[in-house]
């Protein structure tokens, strides 16, 4: 299947971003155009951003404010999020591994390949094998640039409808055509006899309502599944259809991208952050995952800066306290459940045993603490990508190379360590 | 439109504790009357969304409204299953024996079975 440049599309909307929100009340901010961003900033890329993101005058007027409680509860804070984003991850890591493990056509290669990664690779010669897998990544790379900054300049030179109309048909293809696809996989490999009106009435339902979820309103639960749905969707596209090598080779290039692109101040998506928080708006929250909100953290910050919000008027007061409520948290993107999903699931795939693929879910998991820490300690946006890449690529390659034929001669000589 | 509002509002966490009563009114409406496009699904959200608020809460202004919306949903719901269950067993049970009518219904065929 040659996939339409619409799929490139939704990955590249998908290359996540985590964005926190950040706890401050508007009301705190003596500029009155910087204060909504601080809770609304969401990011589409990569980066991940601080929980505890705040603009520089209010971080010294906050420290005017008990400054330990307000640590504790940083921290605090911090740990849960962890936490919460541990669940999302792990599920999609799951789904995208079970999947992996029991339907063999997300393993088969087949001869078709994404227009992205033209160069075919050859098993018999290693060197031009080699090559291949760099010059596939180089297209992909080149392809996911072209889209990052035209999507930067589209934000830019607000051309709202133009972006708004590329996600929902990216999120209609992969609501209806890729989950079409894993459900007919499925049932052929459970051997199940489906009939055409069933099957009309259920991918019809799913995809509605999946696009009810994530493009207007919904239960967050719901929304926040239907993300994890179909960032494993996407990831299993990917594990299908990109040649062995280059997929690894792609994986850490992407990693390094994100992190240029976030990082380097005329980076593309540090731009469209930048770009968003000027205007103070959020960024197409349909392709963000968010985390409910908490309450109780948010009532006691409330405590600790209210004698601040006296100076400030009553409506802005109010719309403070709620967006607060629903704001505070760790927002993490679409691209990076993809990406840490793609990770696993190769290693599951191509690594033949579970050492590898509980190392690498090990590695990733460590990786976005470290992320996560590190947002707390920065306060800015971050990508998400590099560290928990490496980790994953570094712990698959070892454990494929080096501690799979190590346990299998300990086996094999009935030696227990 | 603004389309930065709309975001904003699509994004706004679906926690119905921080809507106002008009708004959960309206969207118990909107799911309730959308579920008609073939979609039982969005009936079944409906229904177990504002079971807790149209029945567990206490008494405000539009919940006998709601409460209407939620027990016709769960009707529609209760009628599509039925209607579902009845046609996957006849399927199921007959598909063989329909030939080539079978086939042509299907989706996807078993092995290995007549």
């Amino acid at each position: 299947m040659n996939t339409s440049d619409s799929e490139e599309d939704s990955y590249n909307e998908r290359s996540a971003l985590v964005q926190s929100e950040s706890p401050t009340i508007p009301s705190y901010n003596q500029d009155h155009d910087m204060s909504l961003p601080q809770e609304t900033d969401s990011k589409r890329r990569r980066p991940v951003s601080s929980g505890l993101d705040e603009p520089g005058p209010v971080e010294r007027e906050r420290a005017s404010t008990p400054d330990g409680e307000e640590e504790e509860l940083t921290l605090k804070y911090g740990a849960k999020h962890v936490i919460m984003l541990f669940i999302p991850v792990t599920l999609c890591m799951v789904v995208v591994v079970a999947t992996i493990k029991s339907v063999s056509f997300y393993t088969e290669k087949s001869s078709q390949r994404l227009i992205y990664t033209p160069f075919e690779e050859d098993p018999n010669s290693v060197g031009q094998r080699l090559l291949n897998s760099f010059l596939n990544t180089i297209v992909m790379i080149s392809v996911i640039v072209v889209m990052t900054i035209i999507l930067v300049v589209l934000y830019k030179y607000r051309c709202y409808k133009f972006i708004h109309g590329w996600l929902i048909l990216s999120s209609l293809m992969l609501l209806f055509w890729f989950s079409f696809m894993y459900l007919g996989e499925v049932f052929k490999t459970y051997n199940v006899a489906m009939d055409y009106p069933t099957l009309v009435m259920i991918i019809w339902n799913f995809g509605v309502v999946g696009m009810i979820c994530i493009h207007w309103k919904g239960p967050l639960r719901l929304q926040q599944a239907y993300l994890i749905v179909i960032s494993a969707l996407m990831a299993l596209i990917f594990i299908k259809y990109l040649p062995e090598w280059s997929a690894w080779v792609i994986l850490g290039a992407i990693s390094i991208y994100d992190l240029i692109a976030v990082l380097c101040p005329k980076g593309p998506l540090r731009m469209l952050v930048e770009t968003a928080q000027e205007r103070n708006e959020p960024i197409f929250p349909a392709l963000i995952y968010s985390l409910p909100c908490n309450l109780d953290i948010a009532r006691a910050q409330e405590g600790v800066e209210s004698e601040d919000d006296a100076a400030q008027g009553g409506r802005r007061r109010y719309s403070a306290e709620e967006d607060l409520e629903e704001d505070r948290g760790v927002k993490l993107g679409l691209g990076d459940f993809i990406f840490y999903s793609v990770l696993v699931g190769k290693a599951a795939a191509t690594g033949g045993d579970w050492n590898t693929t509980l190392a690498c879910f090990v590695a990733i998991l460590i990786g976005l603490c470290l992320t996560l820490l590190l947002l707390a300690i920065f306060k800015k946006a971050l990508p998400a990508l590099p560290i928990s890449i490496t980790f994953g690529l570094v712990f698959y390659f070892s454990t494929d190379n080096l501690v799979r034929p190590f346990m299998d001669s300990l086996a094999a000589h009935q030696y227990y360590i | 439109m603004d389309l930065s509002r709309v975001f904003f509002t699509g994004n706004s966490t679906m926690n119905l504790e921080r809507m106002p009563n008009e708004e959960k009114l309206s969207l118990c409406r909107r799911y309730y009357l959308g579920g008609f496009a073939f979609l039982p699904f969005l009936w079944l959200v409906n229904v177990l969304w504002f079971f807790k608020e149209a029945f567990l809460k206490p008494a405000y202004t539009e919940q006998p409204q709601i409460k209407s919306y939620i027990k016709k949903s769960a009707l529609g719901l209760i009628l599509w299953v039925a209607v579902l269950t009845t046609w996957i067993t006849i399927f199921q049970h007959f598909r063989a024996r329909w030939g080539e009518v079978g086939d042509y219904l299907s989706f996807t065929i078993p092995l290995g079975t007549a």
